[in-house]
C-alpha cells in the first residue's frame, strides 16, 4: 500500500504544503476577489432594481401629471367657455339696455319734438287765423267798400273759423 | 476591410507566414527522432530535444520545516501569485461601470457564480461560491500556466545534489489533486455537519438498529431481537458503504485530475520530442480545453456534493 503511494508520488510534506497553498489562495482570493466582487454584484443588482423602481415611479408620475394636465386643461376650457358665455350674456344685456335707453330717449325726443311742432303749428294757426281774419275783413271792406265794425266782424269770422273744419287747432 | 486579403492579412504576408510555418514543420520533423531516423540526419546539439523522462513523484527542491518544497509546490506558488495579482488588479478600483479587466473578471467569476446559484439555490450558492470558484481558478490556472515555456524545462540542483526541474505543473503532482480533493471533502463534511448536524453523520454511522436489537435481546425477546439485529446490521453496512463511497469519490476526484493532467503533460512532452516546432501547437489547444474541462469538473462536482450534503436536510425538514 505504502509502495503504491510512494510510487505515485504521494508525499505528506508536499501534500501539507499544497493544502496550505490551497487554503491560502482561498483566503486571499476571498478577500481580494470574491468579497468585493460579490459586493459589486449585489450593488449592481440593487442599483438595477432601484433604477427600475425609479423608472416605474417616474412613469407613474408622468401618467399622473398627464392626467392632471388633462384635467386642468378641461377645467380651463370649461372656465373659458363660462367666461365667454358670461361675456356674451353681459354684452347682450348691455346692448339691450343701451337699446332700451336709446329708444326711450328717442321717444322722449320725439315727444318733445312733436309737442314743439304742435305748439309751433298752433301758433302758426293762431297767427294765420288772425292774419286771415284781418285779411278777410280787409277784403270784405274792399268788396263792400265800407268799413265794418271791425270788432263785430272779427267775432263773426272767428266764429266761422271755429266752425270750419279746415283750419282747426290740434 | 482590405480587399484581396486572407485571414485579415495581405496575400504576400499570408504566403510568407505559410512558408515560415512549413519550414518550421520540416525542421521540426528533421530535428526530431522520426525525421532523423528516416532521413538519417542529426540536428545540431543546441537544437536536439531530450527524449522525455517521465517521473510520477514530484522532485524535492528543499525542505522547510514539515513542508517539503517540491517543484510542483513552486509552480503552485506561481499560480497563486498570478491569481492574486490578477484579482488585485481587477478589483483594485471596482466600479459599477467596469473597466475592461474588471468586466472580464466579472464575466468569468459571474459565470461560476451563476452556476453555483443555479445548482445550489440562491442562499447556498452564495455560501459555496468562494470555495467552488477557488477550486476552479486554481485548477485551471495550474493547468494553463503549465503550458508556458519554462515548466519542465528549467533544471536546478536541489539540496540533495540531484539535478531536478525547477517547475513542474502542479496538477501533475498527485499531491495537488489530493490536497484539493481533501479540502473539498473537508468542506462537504463541514457544510453537512453545520447545516444538518448529527443527521449528516447519521447517514454514515447507522448503529441505531443494531443497538435497539441488542436491547431487545437482553430483555429476552430472542426472535424480535435477532430480526432487529439483522436489519440493524444491514443498515450499518449501508452506512459503511456510504462512507466508502465518499472515500471512492475522493480518490476518483484525485485521479481524474491527476490522470488527465499527467497524461496531457506526457502527451505534450512526447509530441515535443517527436517534432519540436509547430506540430505540437494543436495539442496545446487541446490541453487548454482539457484544463478548462477538468477545472469545471472539479469545481462542479464539489458544488454538487456540497449541495447534496445540505440538500437532504431541507427535504427532511419539509
Amino acid at each position: 500500500m505504502e509502495k503504491i503511494f510512494t510510487s505515485l508520488g504521494v508525499n505528506p510534506g508536499v501534500l501539507l504544503a499544497q493544502v496550505v497553498n490551497f487554503v491560502l489562495v482561498l483566503g486571499i482570493l476571498y478577500l481580494v476577489a470574491y468579497k468585493p466582487l460579490m459586493k459589486m454584484f449585489d450593488e449592481r443588482s440593487k442599483k438595477i432594481k432601484e433604477s427600475m423602481e425609479q423608472a416605474e415611479l417616474i412613469r407613474d408620475k408622468a401618467a399622473q401629471a398627464e392626467k392632471e394636465f388633462e384635467e386642468r386643461i378641461q377645467a380651463a376650457a370649461k372656465e373659458g367657455q363660462e367666461i365667454v358665455g358670461r361675456a356674451v350674456r353681459t354684452g347682450e344685456e348691455v346692448r339691450q339696455k343701451a337699446q332700451q335707453e336709446a329708444s326711450k330717449e328717442a321717444e322722449v325726443l320725439i315727444g318733445k319734438a312733436r309737442r314743439e311742432i304742435q305748439r309751433e303749428r298752433d301758433g302758426a294757426i293762431d297767427e294765420l287765423r288772425k292774419e286771415f281774419a284781418d285779411l278777410t275783413v280787409l277784403a270784405a271792406e274792399k268788396v263792400i267798400d265800407r268799413s265794418l265794425d271791425k270788432k263785430a266782424h272779427k267775432e263773426i269770422i272767428e266764429k266761422v273759423l271755429q266752425d270750419s273744419t279746415v283750419i282747426r287747432k290740434g | 476591410m482590405r480587399k484581396g486579403g486572407c485571414l485579415g492579412c495581405a496575400f504576400p504576408v499570408v504566403i510568407g507566414l505559410g512558408l515560415v510555418s512549413l519550414a518550421l514543420i520540416i525542421i521540426g520533423f528533421l530535428s526530431g527522432p522520426i525525421g532523423g531516423k528516416i532521413f538519417n540526419v542529426s540536428p545540431p546539439a543546441w537544437m536536439s530535444v531530450h527524449s522525455p523522462e517521465v517521473e510520477l513523484p514530484a522532485e524535492e527542491i528543499f525542505t522547510f520545516g514539515p513542508f517539503v518544497i517540491a517543484n510542483s509546490v513552486i509552480a503552485a506558488w506561481i499560480t497563486m501569485l498570478v491569481l492574486i495579482a490578477l484579482s488585485w488588479a481587477a478589483t483594485r478600483k471596482m466600479k459599477v461601470i467596469p473597466t475592461r479587466l474588471q468586466s472580464f473578471f466579472e464575466f468569468a467569476l459571474g459565470w461560476v457564480y451563476d452556476l453555483c446559484k443555479e445548482v445550489a439555490g440562491e442562499e447556498n450558492g452564495r455560501r459555496f461560491f468562494p470555495f467552488v470558484v477557488t477550486i476552479f481558478l486554481f485548477v485551471i490556472m495550474n493547468a494553463w500556466l503549465a503550458l508556458l515555456p519554462g515548466y519542465g524545462s528549467i533544471s536546478v540542483v536541489n539540496t540533495h545534489g540531484e539535478e531536478v526541474h525547477l517547475l513542474r505543473p502542479a496538477n501533475t503532482d498527485i499531491n495537488m489533486p489530493l490536497a484539493i480533493a481533501i479540502s473539498s471533502f473537508v468542506l462537504v463534511g463541514y457544510f453537512g455537519l453545520k447545516s444538518r448536524g448529527i443527521h449528516f453523520a447519521g447517514e454514515y454511522i447507522r448503529v441505531g438498529g443494531l443497538v435497539s436489537g441488542l436491547k431487545l435481546l437482553f430483555r429476552g425477546k430472542i426472535g424480535a431481537g435477532f430480526g432487529k439485529i439483522f436489519m440493524g446490521a444491514i443498515d450499518a453496512a449501508i452506512g459503511l458503504l456510504e462512507f466508502l463511497s465518499v472515500i471512492v469519490r475522493m480518490v476518483s476526484f484525485t485521479f481524474r485530475l491527476f490522470g488527465n493532467m499527467t497524461a496531457g503533460e506526457i502527451l505534450l512532452l512526447v509530441v515535443m520530442s517527436l517534432a519540436p516546432y509547430l506540430v505540437a501547437l494543436p495539442f496545446y489547444g487541446l490541453e487548454l480545453l482539457v484544463g478548462f474541462v477538468q477545472a469545471l469538473i472539479f469545481g462542479g462536482l464539489t458544488l454538487v456534493f456540497l449541495t447534496l450534503a445540505v440538500a437532504f436536510h431541507e427535504e427532511e425538514a419539509a
